[in-house]
């Protein structure tokens, strides 16, 4: 376990998000242009789907990869449930809402950085897990929209007296409705981007996927690092610069949780008999949660959840969590299952 | 010289994300005219760094006169009660008009 999570953390992309988390944290003026940060986020959201998709060409779609994905989609149920239950007695109803909401997608960069663990260990993994990634992306944003709404109803009926009651109606007239908050998610710029790579990826097969090679492949490493530089720094600013600072429950909360859905995912994975490289996969996509497209969903559809909570535990605690030490421990938890 | 007119600058900061929401809340009251700058800060919820297109905020200045600027007020408050984090910022202004109003509707006035 030691020497894959050694192997792990000396990767130049591992070690370029420390750079920058350094860099952040002494308030260094590194700045990485947001126009940059952008197109290396659809670079890599295209290179994904674009491998992705011409993976699933070759090995084809069979049981197992249905399998696979079914299991992805049932955790992208369990993990939102869990997330709320627990946190419903930490935090209000609507920053746990929210924070179920965030936990229960996933983020495409731990992804991409558990793929590259994998490859790095020689660990096989199907292009069928990029699909489920991208099964994973909404369920928790519908739940999440879903419980708010049952929550603004059961405080309405609860309000007391004529003038609370117009304030609140009118206060949840400027709400945006359940159609407007599914256009949002359905038509976000890097998940359509991503369907429509796995699927140009599919159509173009083997040899798509050789002519893009220059471009997806070689490449790929190299962006990887100088996103996760960028990650790095975004993360350090976030401490280095803030004032918010997170109750230290729910600080325990991003850092264990992670841990918790990964061993869930594990087990289901198990039992279903997916492969082990499936496996750690799935396990990864559970323990990460979303920083980028569910937070901007919530400020949005969730006005009344704090955005400095679940984006900073996500962002903050989570997301370099997993990058750092989450992955090589999934792998080793695997190990027990999978000998 | 053209005369200038007394006129009503609204600033808005608000996340990004809450950018087309607010556009079309103005657009409501038929203001189509604004000004957009992406911009950076900090505040009660944390940093808002401007590295990523989520972590940003914007400013929209509107000009307008002041009875329309009490209804994009209503408006802006009820987002506001609803929990959307809005500044509003009204400022008296004088501007120099573009279109130089004719010399009798001028007098009328």
């Amino acid at each position: 376990m030691l020497e894959a999570a050694a192997r792990n953390l000396l990767d130049p992309a591992i070690l370029f998000f420390v750079v920058g988390l350094l860099a952040g944290l002494v308030r260094s003026n590194l700045e990485i242009p947001q126009q940059v940060t952008k197109f290396l986020s659809l670079y890599l959201l295209m290179a994904l789907g674009l491998k992705g998709g011409a993976t699933m060409a070759v090995q084809g779609v069979t049981v197992g990869s249905l399998v696979a994905i079914l299991a992805a989609v049932l955790m992208a149920f369990i993990v939102p449930i869990l997330t709320f239950l627990v946190l419903r007695r930490l935090v209000d109803p609507f920053n746990a809402a929210a924070i179920a909401g965030t936990y229960g997608s996933v983020s495409a960069v731990t992804f991409i950085a558990g793929q590259q663990f994998l490859t790095k260990n020689d660990i096989a993994f199907g292009g069928h897990m990029s699909a489920a990634m991208v099964f994973m992306e909404s369920p928790a944003i519908i739940m999440a929209v879903m419980l708010v709404s049952f929550l603004r109803r059961s405080r309405n009926e609860g309000a007391e007296g004529g003038n609370e009651a117009s304030s609140q109606g009118e206060a949840v007239s400027a709400l945006p409705s359940m159609r407007e908050v599914l256009h949002e998610a359905f038509t976000d710029g890097g998940h359509l981007l991503l369907i429509a790579s796995l699927c140009v990826g599919y159509i173009a097969g083997e040899s798509g996927e050789a002519i893009m090679k220059p471009f997806v492949g070689d490449l790929f490493k190299g962006i990887l690092a100088f996103f996760l530089l960028e990650m790095g720094l975004l993360v350090g600013r976030q401490f280095g610069e803030s004032e918010f600072r997170l109750e230290p429950a729910l600080t325990v909360f991003a850092l264990v949780a992670p841990v918790v859905y990964a061993v869930l995912a594990l087990g289901l994975a198990r039992a279903l008999s997916l492969s082990r490289g499936d496996a750690i996969l799935l396990a990864t996509l559970s323990a990460s949660a979303s920083y980028i497209v569910v937070p901007a969903i919530l400020r949005y559809a969730v006005p009344e959840a704090r955005p400095g909570i679940y984006f900073t535990m996500a962002l903050g605690l989570t997301f370099p969590f997993n990058i750092i030490a989450g992955i090589p421990l999934y792998h080793a938890l695997s190990g027990w299952v999978w000998p | 010289m053209r005369p200038l007119e007394t006129k009503k600058l609204l600033t808005l900061i608000a996340p990004i994300e809450l950018q087309r929401m607010l556009i079309d809340t103005l657009k409501r009251r038929e203001i189509g005219g604004y000004t957009l700058v992406p911009c950076t800060g900090a505040g009660t919820t944390g940093l808002r760094s401007g590295m990523l297109g989520v972590d940003s905020n914007v400013l929209i200045y509107v000009i307008m006169s002041e009875q329309r600027l009490q209804r994009v007020l209503e408006d802006i408050d009820t987002l506001m009660r609803s929990g959307y984090r809005v500044k509003a910022i009204v400022q008296d202004i004088a501007i120099m008009p573009r279109k130089i109003a004719a010399e009798g509707a001028q007098n009328a006035e």
